[in-house]
Parts: structure tokens; sequence; C-alpha cells
């Protein structure tokens, strides 16, 4: 099973590498691309991620069954973070490629939305004086 | 024996993120024993996988089974 999870935040070098990976895969004709950024909410420095691995990955196999025949995309890519993630940096890069672009936008944004609502992560928030809170998504 | 895996903000309650668990039947009676030992797990919301399926109804467990105690979900 592929592995999605990354120790630490997602270096943005790492995504330009990625972009430049598929230059030779030459049905492509559009990526798209989510980038989730911790935010400084109310005193939030980082956000220290966790997750039920086993489970998590099995999920994302499942959607990824499901989201590549259904928008008929060439590839698909998802990293997420685990451990701790300063504002400002990445945790999260979803990367989607198909020949045209409607495709590769509509399964971006449905897999990000069922990374959130099904993969088994929790993200705790380290507040700048030093107490926690466990983030919610909305 | 069942093995319980703890997640998120739930191993506050327990104290730990692993619990060895003598064979209770199913998942409703499994929260119950739960729910008796640590009270503040019923004022929680959480869902429970049994070997990494998320158990929608009340399911059996069988000797061995790996359950995980999942608080709401917040990646990304």
């Amino acid at each position: 099973m592929k592995n999605i999870f990354v120790q630490g935040p997602i270096p943005s070098a790492f995504i330009a590498e990625s972009i430049q990976q598929h230059s030779h895969k030459r049905k492509i004709g559009a990526h798209s691309i989510f980038l989730g950024q911790v935010r400084e909410d109310e005193g939030v420095i980082a956000i220290e991620y966790t997750a039920y691995e086993a489970m998590a990955l099995e999920q994302m196999h499942q959607i990824r069954e499901e989201i590549i025949p259904k928008y008929g995309l060439t590839c698909m890519h998802v990293y997420h973070s685990l451990g701790s993630v300063n504002t400002g940096d990445l945790c999260l890069f979803v990367f989607t490629s198909a020949p045209h672009r409607k495709a590769a936008m509509a399964a971006c944004e449905e897999v990000v939305e069922r990374i959130k609502a099904e993969l088994p992560i929790w993200g705790k928030e380290i507040l700048s004086d030093d107490t926690i809170q466990w983030k919610q998504n909305t | 024996m069942i093995t319980i895996l703890v997640f998120g903000r739930l191993s506050d309650i327990t104290k730990s993120d692993k619990l060895l668990w003598p064979f209770t039947g199913d998942t409703n009676s499994l929260r119950q024993t739960l729910e008796t030992k640590y009270p503040e797990l019923s004022a929680v919301a959480y869902s429970l996988a049994v070997n990494k399926k998320l158990a929608v109804y009340n399911e059996v467990l069988n000797d061995g089974a790996e359950v995980a105690l999942l608080p709401p979900f917040s990646g990304g």
C-alpha cells in the first residue's frame, strides 16, 4: 500500500520536484494541486499530527481506487504530515493529473474533502502559552 | 483478549494509547464497559474501528480483534 505520510512539514522543493517528474507523461494536459498550510489561529504556533496510520493508508487506498477511474485521472499523489508542523508550513499536498482541466480540478477537490472526512488523522494545536487544544475540522 | 488503540484526545482520558481488554462480545457492550471504567468517554464523541474498518453498526468482536477508539478526524 502506498505511503502518504511525511515526517514534519512538506518542503516546497518536494512539490516542485513532483511537478517536474510528470513532464514525461505526455498525455497529461492539466494538473491540479491543493496545498494545506498551518494557519495561525488564536495563538496557534504549530500543529502536531498523529494518525492511525494502518487504517488511514487502507482508507486512502480505497479513495484512490474510486477517484482514479471516476475522473479518468492519469495519476494522483497525496502526502500528509505527521509530527509537528509550524504555522506557515505545509501539511497536506494533493496532486491530481488528467488529460483535461475539469477532471483534474474536480478530482482534487473531492480527494481533499474525503481526506478531511475519512482519514483517521488528528491535529493537536500547540499554543504560544504552552497549552494545547485539539483541532476541529469545519 | 482484544487490543484497544486509543487516539487523539481520547488518550488523555484513558491515560494510555493501548489497552488490553478481556473479550466482551460486541462493540456496543465494549462501549458500555469502557464508559463504566472511563466515565469521561461518555461525554465525548468517538467512533470505533474493528480491524481497521469503521464499525457503523454493532459488531461482534472476535478474540484477538484490534479495536480503535477514534475521536472526530481533524487531518489536513
